[in-house]
């Protein structure tokens, strides 16, 4: 980045344990005229990598009234590769901009031989792979010199030669790199429909202390005359069978900034807040049997 | 190589190139077979990569059409595979691609209007810049004044074409309300596309010899070159009017002697 907005001044303070939403570029001007009452807001990292414009011009701004996690879809953390210099020296040029309360990635990896495919794509639990994001996840800790969240991915398949089940996976990979976890439940949701697992078993598995941050999103069902998949399109409202199972979520880990992700077939900005509305109030409730 | 590395190289082969019977035995199956889990990634990377192209190119996906638009965008895919994490980056060969590409082959113009996205996409996402310092200018030796070389604009680009570039632009936003067709052989355009300080982007017609100037200016040329390109093009250019317009518009942001 060239020309660096100046920095927000707020410090980068903590996330509320209220729901926050996604900030797209159609609802830049709504966002910055109405300020809706969202606890805060999170925005794709690489959305902020152009050097100037619009989109740092009016991050800046609505920077300045909301709370910011910053969310990267492109470091490609579980590649072979070499990590990509470019993409993390943007990156914490973003970070010290913005200053957001949290970053997060994802347990994936996108990009092989120099190569994109600019997906999530799912890395194969076995132990190999779980000393090998270790030691990523650590790297780009100390690039960052910042703690980074971990987010579990959607898949639509599964490894012959995976040996681990991916919850234990993810909790070995905190324990060992110290990173924190960025549940998303619909994508457990997803993923234990695709393959046939207890989604409780996994929301189980995980270590209270390390989710720090929660996603929701509504799914698509593709039917094929053999079965079924489900795929994370976020695209439309949160499916009640998620709602149940971020309930869950919420009784065992209590109070967690949660966002409601949409990223295509992005409605009017008032369905977002009414869907994170949705959000706040189980969480409201919950804190109120656990408080009785 | 590693186990892991053997298994991404693979499986991007697998989603890339569609060479599937390497990766089969990767899967678990159960329920749905392995082809059909794989065409879930081979479907989503192929769409996120289309709508990347389809955000950078809306013109020229209007002038070809949205179904060919996806067809000429998965032969693109693979042939010059996105290099980046930030899909940003991705989709500026598609002029060159255009250019060979046998099925687009008469459309002659489309290269170009390619081109002309691709510039604004840039500008779109350029570097801020503060004005030209003109306090620093006016203490320049007025005998050195030929030796000075100025720079661009970060979020500003140079674009020519045989074609009417502009109007084919013009014709083709979804906003555009007057007569839809566009005389080819009405002749060539040279653009300057500069993003104001409102960020709003421009795409200002340029007659010969302002573009020469501007050009040899962006080649780095010194004033004086500049200046000889521009008359040798269009012997009337007003030279000194178009250096002050483009140093207040803000085309020009710095100097250096």
């Amino acid at each position: 980045m060239v020309a660096k907005p100046a920095q927000s001044g707020l410090g980068p303070g903590t996330i509320p344990a209220q729901a926050g939403i996604g900030l797209r570029a159609s609802h830049y001007l709504e966002v910055l005229e109405t300020r809706p009452p969202v606890g805060w807001l999170e925005v794709h990292s690489e959305n902020y990598f152009g050097a100037g414009g619009k989109p740092l011009y009016y991050l800046e701004r609505i920077r300045a009234h909301y709370p910011l996690s910053l969310h990267g879809v492109g470091l490609s953390i579980g590649s072979t590769d070499a990590l990509n210099s470019r993409h993390l020296d943007q990156l914490k040029t973003l970070i010290r901009c913005f200053e957001p309360a949290l970053v997060s990635e994802h347990l994936s990896w996108s990009s092989v031989g120099g190569r994109y495919l600019n997906d999530l794509l799912p890395l194969p639990y076995t132990e190999e792979a779980l000393g090998y994001m270790v030691r990523r996840v650590s790297q780009v800790q100390d690039y960052l010199e910042r703690q980074i969240l971990i987010e579990n991915v959607s898949s639509y398949l599964q490894y012959t030669e995976s040996t681990i089940p991916e919850w234990e996976f993810i909790a070995a990979l905190t324990e060992r790199s110290g990173c924190g976890l960025l549940l998303d439940v619909n994508n457990i949701y997803v993923s234990a429909c695709n393959h046939g697992f207890d989604p409780a078993v996994y929301l189980q598995a995980i270590p209270p202390a390390v989710v720090q941050e929660i996603h929701l999103a509504g799914f698509t069902v593709n039917r094929f005359e053999q079965g079924e998949i489900l795929i994370d399109t976020h695209n439309q409202r949160v499916y009640p069978q998620v709602w149940a199972l971020y309930r869950q979520a919420v009784r065992r880990f209590g109070l967690i900034p949660t966002l409601v992700e949409w990223d295509t077939d992005l409605p009017a900005l008032e369905v977002l807040v009414d869907e994170a509305r949705r959000a706040d109030a189980i969480i409201g409730e919950e804190c109120h049997v656990a408080a009785a | 190589m590693s186990r892991l590395r053997e298994l991404q190289a693979d499986f991007a082969q697998a989603v890339l190139n569609g060479v599937d019977t390497a990766f089969g035995h990767y899967i678990r199956v159960s329920g749905l077979g392995g082809e059909r889990r794989l065409q879930v990634y081979r479907n989503n990377v192929f769409l996120s990569l289309t709508e990347a192209l389809k955000a950078v190119y809306p013109v020229t996906q209007r002038l070809v059409g949205g179904d060919f638009f996806r067809y000429a965008a998965a032969r693109y895919i693979p042939l010059y595979p996105s290099t980046s994490g930030n899909l940003h980056d991705f989709g500026g060969f598609l002029p060159e691609f255009l250019a060979t590409f046998e099925p687009t082959a008469a459309l002659t113009y489309l290269p170009d209007v390619a081109r002309l996205e691709w510039a604004y996409h840039q500008v779109f996402h350029a570097a801020h810049h503060p004005p030209l310092d003109l306090a620093a200018l006016a203490v320049a030796p007025a005998e050195r004044h030929g030796e000075l070389t100025f720079t661009l604009h970060p979020a500003a680009r140079l674009l020519a074409s045989a074609f009417p570039l502009l109007r084919i632009w013009q014709v083709n936003q979804a906003d555009f309300a007057g007569e839809p067709t566009v005389d080819l052989t009405e002749g060539g355009i040279r653009l300057l596309l500069i993003r104001r300080e409102n960020l709003e982007i421009e795409l200002q017609p340029l007659p010969a010899g302002e573009f020469a100037f501007l050009q040899a200016l962006a080649e780095q040329q010194d004033f004086a070159t500049a200046c000889e390109r521009a008359l040798a093009v269009q012997p009337a250019t007003d030279l000194p009017a178009l250096f002050s317009k483009h140093v207040q518009q803000g085309a020009l942001v710095d100097f250096s002697l």
